[in-house]
């Protein structure tokens, strides 16, 4: 019955479309654009046609595209960010397959952005959605001078970061769990190395990262409040090519290279910190011999197996060991598998299969003499999906699809020595299917008006074996039930819709405006302000109930001298359903009843989020600045009046500059600031037993003090060869020495027992560094 | 975590850095601290009453008079009225603690009541208190003893330097531990173990409610900074005041420190 009612709705949705075709002579024209040099499917590339402005098609994430157009002649224009746009006479009679080749603006970066941006149309992009290349990020300053994808958009507006030290960001009011990252379309639940201070994505391994704010199309699903959307590069098709860097904390390496020249290749890039050769030079025996690094390794392959038929298969796999000898440690580590077969079925359908392994696991061991414990945790998902794009013509587009996770979450495993103080312990695992429908229609309603509308229907079952608990309100078990393996214990079902437009009003600006609702069934708890890597995840449960989002934006673009600027102001509105939160002193480790420590409740936000762009000269970079305000209210916490996220900040500015000072050099500088993030501190003081312990009247009422940060940075290309390029790249973080907030303590003056004080702690104040960048 | 921290802002040849801040603060209503409990131990025993100051004023409490606080044996029956002794210290004159009885404190105060229950737990020996070397080349005391398989049990420790109580909160509950022989280490507050030195540790059995209290009020005190919603501890008292009651069981035992 609920089958039959899903259908009906995908009909009435998809009715406009099937209208819309018209019967006059019309061809395809379809194929797979590439990057000449290397042979690297090109997402997103634009194919118009000069004096048909309705004709304009994108090409997919495969870099498939099709487009059928009536009969006749014309010139065809296909441009991507970054390379030379290519235009081809066409005299459409027959159907027509034109696999298109494009060759970068060889040559110094400062040339390459000039050419670049002219492509890509802030105007015609949905709302909230923002693509990032490699050549955006390669300037930035960064920590370690690292480039790193997640670092940097960061420096986006309505994109905040967590802090110094803090893995995770926050999108437009949502939490750091709220964030779907996907590499490859596979989950990764961990994107963050050392405590948040790299991020998982090898800069080397990545061609592009596409974020989505909000207006999130059909096809994507599972989390509140955005969508990194990682792709790995699939490497050079055309002759091995190998490059990397060297740093003082850590050094890369990436091979790329045809398997069959021209019809498939591999990729491999590794990574490695050494962070802990310095430890040996330490005299502080806890920390001598410490074990302090972490590796990561990126592998993808892709195989055409004819003119219909492409495989895909890219694996990602690393690791952090952070272990003090003899004494306590964690390690954790993320590994994805995704094996993928597009097929053309015909010049209109184009399909792709995946096929999707995730899996994140962390270790955490605790060694004192005789109380030795070691505890591991782990969640892993088994991924199907299927996704068809059908081009029906020009104006419509029509996006298909499903799919279905199998996730296995182990929340707990701890084995203990003989003469350790704990018992062995094994929580029971908890099994969940997450499945989805959707059917998105891409409809270019008139030149000036593009709407995308589309509905996504989740369900989730919750299935044994395990026994399911029901609480009262003192958090004691009530009832418990044993459910068989497979046997469903609740199933959660929720239509999402989503729509996004656009609308052009004249040739330099556009409005946009778009709704989505989101659902979220895998929860992250996490007691502690840092997002240590020992987090609990939940799936939704018999008790824990769906997230649910819905948002509401509005937005103006505006392009500015022939687009050498770029403009835009967004509004966003958000309300956030079954919000998780703890009761007070709640213990989530190894704790088989966590979900009775537990109280749910709601959350908004809104926020105005404003970007300047320079895109061409010798100077580029970009301004961006957010207001944003995000609360929640739940039953227990400041007797259920509306309060301040942790995450709320009001004000958020980006300044990021690049300037190409000549041939040799680069420079580049960034400057953030943001509003301190709102935090819980104490009114007074009480005794217990002797010991100041402090009084708190209300979460969340007080601010951090305000974050500030300055980074510098220069490249310095070194002579090219015909065979080897190499490159130096310094850069400063924190350049002048700003002591940010890492933590806030309480507690007793340790000079004066007699008093207490707060003592705020900083990371880091200038951290400078070099890496030499080599390619052969 | 604190210690991987700091490893990690070494490794990178730079120093994670700290300074002392005054933000300000808000003043909050002064609050009403009651601490009482009854023991396995002879009496007699005592309920303390203070005040709440503010954050940035000395760590002296004002005690508060004049209250009428009384403790009643609800499984054996009499009723002990308090007298103060010295001001905000109330004493016991004849109740005696009974394994698994349970006991209710009361205290009237300027026309308010507060009343607050617990039961004592059967008793829980420490067999010893033994002394190792940490990391830190520092000494510490080691608690050793025997945890009952099957119940619920909850603990807090208490030390003494040379006869001194050395002021710092420490609990722990046989949740993870359960039937376990638990050998857990004890911190210490500012002072410094040294060789020679007598040291007398005592284990006291609490219930699940003061066990609470003291968890969090443990949390709060050291720990603050990594919590991500810090509150006050919750109270086992009823009527709006901060404290604890507790009937507790106690085992010390005493060492002298070899190295």
């Amino acid at each position: 019955m609920q089958k039959a009612k899903i259908f009906t709705v995908l009909y009435l949705l998809l009715l406009p479309a099937v209208l819309f075709a018209q019967v006059t002579t019309r061809f395809v024209i379809s194929g797979l654009i590439k990057d000449g040099k290397t042979g690297e499917t090109l997402s997103s590339a634009t194919i118009g046609f000069i004096g048909h402005p309705a004709f304009s098609v994108l090409s997919n994430a495969y870099g498939f595209y099709s487009i059928t157009i009536p009969e006749g002649t014309y010139s065809m224009v296909v441009s991507y960010s970054g390379y030379t746009q290519d235009t081809i006479a066409i005299d459409l009679k027959k159907n027509l397959v034109m696999n298109l080749s494009m060759f970068g603006a060889n040559g110094q970066l400062g040339e390459v952005v000039i050419k670049s941006k002219k492509a890509t149309n802030i105007l015609k992009t949905p709302a909230g959605v923002q693509v990032l290349s490699m050549e955006d990020i390669k300037n930035v300053p960064v920590l370690f001078g690292e480039k790193d994808v997640l670092k940097t958009i960061q420096l986006l507006p309505g994109i905040k970061s967590a802090g110094d030290g803090r893995s995770g960001f926050f999108v437009r009011g949502g939490s750091s769990d709220q964030n779907l990252i996907l590499l490859d379309e596979a989950t990764v639940y961990n994107a963050s190395h050392l405590l948040g201070f790299f991020s998982v994505f090898n800069s080397d391994a990545i061609k592009d990262i596409t974020i989505y704010k909000g207006g999130m199309p059909a096809n994507y699903g599972g989390r509140l409040a955005s969508v990194e959307d990682i792709k790995m590069k699939d490497g050079n098709d055309q002759k091995i090519a190998v490059s990397g860097g060297i740093g003082l904390i850590s050094s890369r390496i990436n091979v790329e290279g045809p398997l069959v020249k021209g019809k498939g290749s591999f990729m491999l890039t590794a990574r490695r910190t050494y962070a802990d050769a310095f430890t040996g030079l330490v005299s502080d025996t806890a920390i001598k011999g410490s074990k302090l690094f972490f590796y990561d390794v990126n592998l993808k392959a892709n195989y055409t197996v004819n003119d219909k038929d492409r495989i895909y298969l890219s694996g990602y796999f690393g690791k952090d060991v952070l272990h003090l000898k003899q004494a306590d440690g964690i390690d954790w580590g993320n590994a994805t598998a995704t094996f993928r077969w597009n097929h053309i079925f015909n010049k209109k359908l184009f399909s792709n299969t995946s096929l999707i392994y995730s899996n994140y696991n962390y270790n955490t061991q605790f060694i004192s003499n005789i109380n030795n414990v070691r505890v591991s945790s782990q969640i892993t998902d088994y991924h199907l999906k299927q996704d068809f794009n059908y081009y029906l013509n020009p104006k419509n587009k029509i996006d298909i699809g499903a799919d279905v996770i199998y996730h296995i979450t182990q929340p707990g495993q701890a084995v203990s020595s003989q003469t350790s103080a704990f018992n062995n312990i094994t929580l029971q695992k908890k099994y969940a299917v997450e499945s989805a429908l959707y059917a998105s229609h891409e409809w270019s309603a008139s030149e000036k008006l593009k709407i995308t509308y589309g509905i996504r229907v989740s369900m989730l079952n919750v299935i044994g074996p395990g026994n399911f608990y029901t609480y009262d309100n003192n958090g004691e078990i009530k009832t418990n039930t044993y459910y068989k393996g497979g046997k469903i214990v609740k199933t959660y079902i929720n239509p999402e819709p989503r729509i996004a437009a656009s609308y052009q009003l004249d040739n330099s600006s556009s409005l946009k405006l778009s709704y989505d609702r989101n659902t979220q069934n895998i929860h992250l708890l996490n007691n502690s302000t840092s997002t240590s890597p020992t987090n609990v995840y939940l799936p939704t449960s018999n008790i824990v109930k769906p997230e649910i989002a819905d948002q509401f934006a509005v937005g103006y673009y505006h392009t500015i001298d022939n687009r050498k600027y770029e403009f835009s102001s967004e509004i966003y509105y958000k309300t956030m359903q079954n919000q998780i939160d703890y009761k007070d002193g709640a213990n989530l480790i190894g704790n088989d009843n966590v979900e009775a420590a537990l109280v749910f409740g709601k959350g908004r936000g809104y926020g105005w989020e404003n970007y300047l762009k320079k895109k061409t000269g010798k100077l580029t970079g970009w301004i961006s600045y957010t207001y944003a305000k995000t609360e929640r209210q739940i039953n227990t916490v400041n007797s259920g009046a509306w309060y301040p996220a942790g995450q709320d900040q009001r004000h958020n500015i980006a300044i990021v500059g690049m300037y190409q000072l000549n041939k040799k050099w680069a420079l580049s500088a960034s400057w953030v600031y943001n509003t301190g993030n709102a935090v819980s501190y104490p009114s007074s003081k009480f005794s217990v037993d002797g010991v100041p312990v402090y009084y708190y009247t209300s979460r969340n009422g007080y601010r951090l003090p305000a974050y500030h940060r300055l980074d510098l940075g220069a490249t310095l290309n070194g002579k090219k060869r015909a065979k080897y390029e190499s490159s130096w790249t310094f850069s400063i973080y924190n350049a002048y020495a700003r002591a940010n907030p890492y933590t806030i303590s309480f507690q007793k003056d340790p000079l004066n027992a007699n008093k207490t004080q707060v003592l705020m702690t900083s990371l880091f104040k200038i951290v400078p560094s070099i890496v030499y960048n080599f390619k052969f | 975590m604190k210690k991987i921290i700091l490893l990690i802002a070494l490794a990178a040849t730079i120093q994670a850095c700290t300074k002392v801040i005054t933000p300000k603060l808000n003043n909050a209503a002064t609050q009403l601290v009651i601490q009482g409990a009854v023991s396995d131990t002879a009496g007699p025993y005592y309920v303390s009453i203070t005040r709440s100051v503010g954050f940035y004023e000395g760590n002296v409490f004002p005690p508060v008079s004049g209250a009428i606080v009384s403790i009643a044996d609800n499984t054996a029956g009499p009723t002990d009225v308090l007298s103060e002794t010295s001001p905000g210290m109330y004493i016991t004159h004849s109740i005696q603690g009974i394994h698994g009885d349970t006991y209710s404190l009361k205290v009237m105060l300027d026309g308010q009541t507060y009343t607050a229950t617990s039961t004592m737990p059967m008793p829980v020996a420490l067999d010893s208190v033994s002394f190792y070397v940490s990391d830190t080349t520092q000494v510490r005391a080691q608690a050793n003893f025997k945890d009952p398989a099957g119940t619920p049990n909850f603990y807090r420790y208490s030390i003494t330097l040379n006869g001194v109580y050395d002021k710092r909160i420490q609990a722990f509950s046989d949740r993870l531990s359960d039937g376990r022989y638990i050998r857990d280490k004890i911190d210490n507050d500012t002072m410094e173990i040294r060789k020679n030195d007598m040291v007398a540790l005592s284990l006291i059995g609490i219930d699940k409610s003061t066990f609470t209290y003291f968890k969090e009020a443990a949390e709060i005190a050291y720990s603050n900074a990594s919590l991500a919603a810090p509150a006050t501890p919750t109270s086992n008292i009823m009527g709006g005041c901060l404290g604890y009651f507790s009937a507790q069981t106690v085992s010390t035992k005493k060492a002298v420190v070899k190295f």
